[in-house]
């Protein structure tokens, strides 16, 4: 079967690659890269454990196709570290004991990242939504929004 | 599920002729449908040739207002919908529904088109756009039409679009100010499907009369569609005499007559109603506000 040729930038670094026609983002990252920060659970959209940034955007990676996505650039959570440092999204993470199994980690931190991009001071109504398309079992979600919300800031009226 | 190859492009010129080809070419936008159809083996997948994505195609994703209609391009995604100023200045409406679909995720990847051409009986944009009186542009090779939305859905997961067409843009009529509309939803889509329903109600008011009106609920019937019936019933209602207990009902009955009596109707008949009241109520205030009922 014919492959796809795409660029894509992956944590800052630009890799050419060749890619299967169903071959999920989620697929290369994993497999081809060897990002396996990134999770599968449901395969569907529905968990969120496979989220990454794209383009500046929280997606969930078992939805899109590598080979849609020539010249684009994703971030995971391989690349919030920078120089061997935890980024402060991480820390309030540990922090306030938002990671307990860590499965939906990752995830959880690209969507709370993604939303910190757009809006450095969401309110609490905000970051729920934003973390709407990620399922945790263990932490009953309280300790992840206490975590990002340590790092926004007093709410907006 | 036999191998297909995966076609891009940029440019719609490009997507048209491999879409003119005659192979089976199915079309990929933001694939939070269609990548869930292939993960679950779907029949709808079955035979294809090629996929054909077209996701990056820039001049689909644009909103611009033309000729007293706002056009939304086919490759806006639910995000863009709802933050775009235009949209949020002319439809409200189409703005709440698109806030709510799935999750942000989905949002930031899912577009209008695919919303329209997949055509679930849960799609929840089609209610609005089928009460706002949308038109779709169908483009293919040889050059466009435009139709009525309602005549294209034809019915669950079904529309008229041809194997060599592409729908490139939404149209909606900008509303002139006796135009009144209200959006109703409960449920999400997580929840069983029993507790999910929604409403699109638009009207027109003249001399404090209902004029023009267009009512669709969502997760209703077979796929969404007007309950004509409930319209006319509606139409040259007084707006400060409107039995609402009665317009309610006959939403009710008309859903049953569309959808016949299932396991979920004791559930939904009476939701319905309260749906339909709800939305009624709402721009009953409006009017009365404006000094025009
Ligand atoms: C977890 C999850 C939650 C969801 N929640 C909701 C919800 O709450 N409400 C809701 O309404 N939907 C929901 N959806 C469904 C889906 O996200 C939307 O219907 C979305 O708008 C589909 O758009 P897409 O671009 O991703 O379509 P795709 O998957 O790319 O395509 C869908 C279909 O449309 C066709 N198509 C796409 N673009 C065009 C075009 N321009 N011309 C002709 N044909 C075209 C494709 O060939 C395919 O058949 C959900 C999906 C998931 C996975
Ligand atoms: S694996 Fe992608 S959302 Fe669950
Ligand atoms: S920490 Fe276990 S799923 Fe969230």
């Amino acid at each position: 079967m014919e492959k796809v040729k795409v660029r894509l930038t992956v944590n800052g670094n630009s890799f050419c690659l060749e890619v299967g026609a169903k071959e999920r983002l989620l697929d290369t990252l994993r497999e081809q890269l060897r990002l396996t920060g990134v999770k599968e659970g449901c395969s569907i959209g529905e968990c969120g454990a496979c989220t990454v940034i794209l383009n500046g955007e929280a997606v969930n990676s078992c939805l899109v196709l590598t080979g849609q996505l020539d010249q684009s650039e994703v971030v995971t959570v391989e690349g919030l570290a920078q120089d061997g440092r935890l980024e402060p999204l991480q820390q309030a993470f540990i922090d306030h004991h938002a990671v307990q199994c860590g499965f939906c980690t990752p995830g959880m931190l690209m969507s709370a990242k993604a939303l910190l991009m757009k809006d450095p001071h969401p309110g609490r109504e905000q970051i729920k939504t934003a973390l709407e398309g990620n399922l945790c079992r263990c932490t009953g979600y309280q300790q992840i929004i206490e975590a990002i919300e340590s790092l926004t800031g007093p709410e907006r009226e | 599920m036999k191998d297909f190859q995966l076609l891009t492009t940029r440019e719609l010129s490009a997507a048209l002729q491999y879409l003119a080809s005659g192979s089976k070419v199915k079309l990929l936008a933001g694939g939070t449908d269609l990548l869930v159809d292939l993960a679950q083996k779907s029949h709808r997948l079955a035979g294809i040739d090629y996929l054909l994505d077209i996701s990056q195609i820039k001049e689909l994703k644009l909103i611009r207002v033309r000729d007293n209609r706002l056009e939304i391009g086919s490759l806006v995604t639910h995000t863009d919908l709802s933050e775009n100023p235009l949209t949020r200045r002319y439809f409200p409406m189409l703005v709440q529904a698109a806030r709510v679909i799935g999750s942000t995720q989905i949002r930031n990847r899912g577009t209008v088109g695919g919303n329209i051409n997949h055509a679930s009986p849960a799609a929840d944009l089609l209610p609005p756009l089928l009460a706002l009186r949308s038109e779709v542009e169908l483009t293919a090779q040889g050059g466009s039409r435009v139709l009525p939305l309602s005549q294209f859905v034809t019915g669950p997961y079904q529309t008229c679009l041809r194997p060599d067409e592409l729908l490139t843009t939404l149209r909606l009529p900008l509303p002139s100010p006796d135009y009144y509309g209200s959006f109703q939803r409960i449920g999400r889509r997580k929840a069983v499907t029993i507790a999910r329903l929604s409403l699109a109600l638009v009207v027109r008011v003249t001399n404090g009369l209902f004029q023009d009106s267009r009512l669709v609920p969502g997760s209703a019937t077979p796929y969404p569609q007007p309950l004509a019936r409930v319209e006319a019933a509606l139409n040259n209602q007084a707006v400060a005499m409107l039995d609402l207990e009665e317009m309610g009902r006959l939403a009710g009955e008309e859903m049953v007559a569309l959808s016949g009596e299932r396991w979920s109707t004791p559930y939904k008949k009476p939701a319905l109603a309260s749906l339909v009241k709800k939305a009624l109520l709402a721009i009953m205030e409006e009017v009365a506000a404006d000094g025009k009922g």
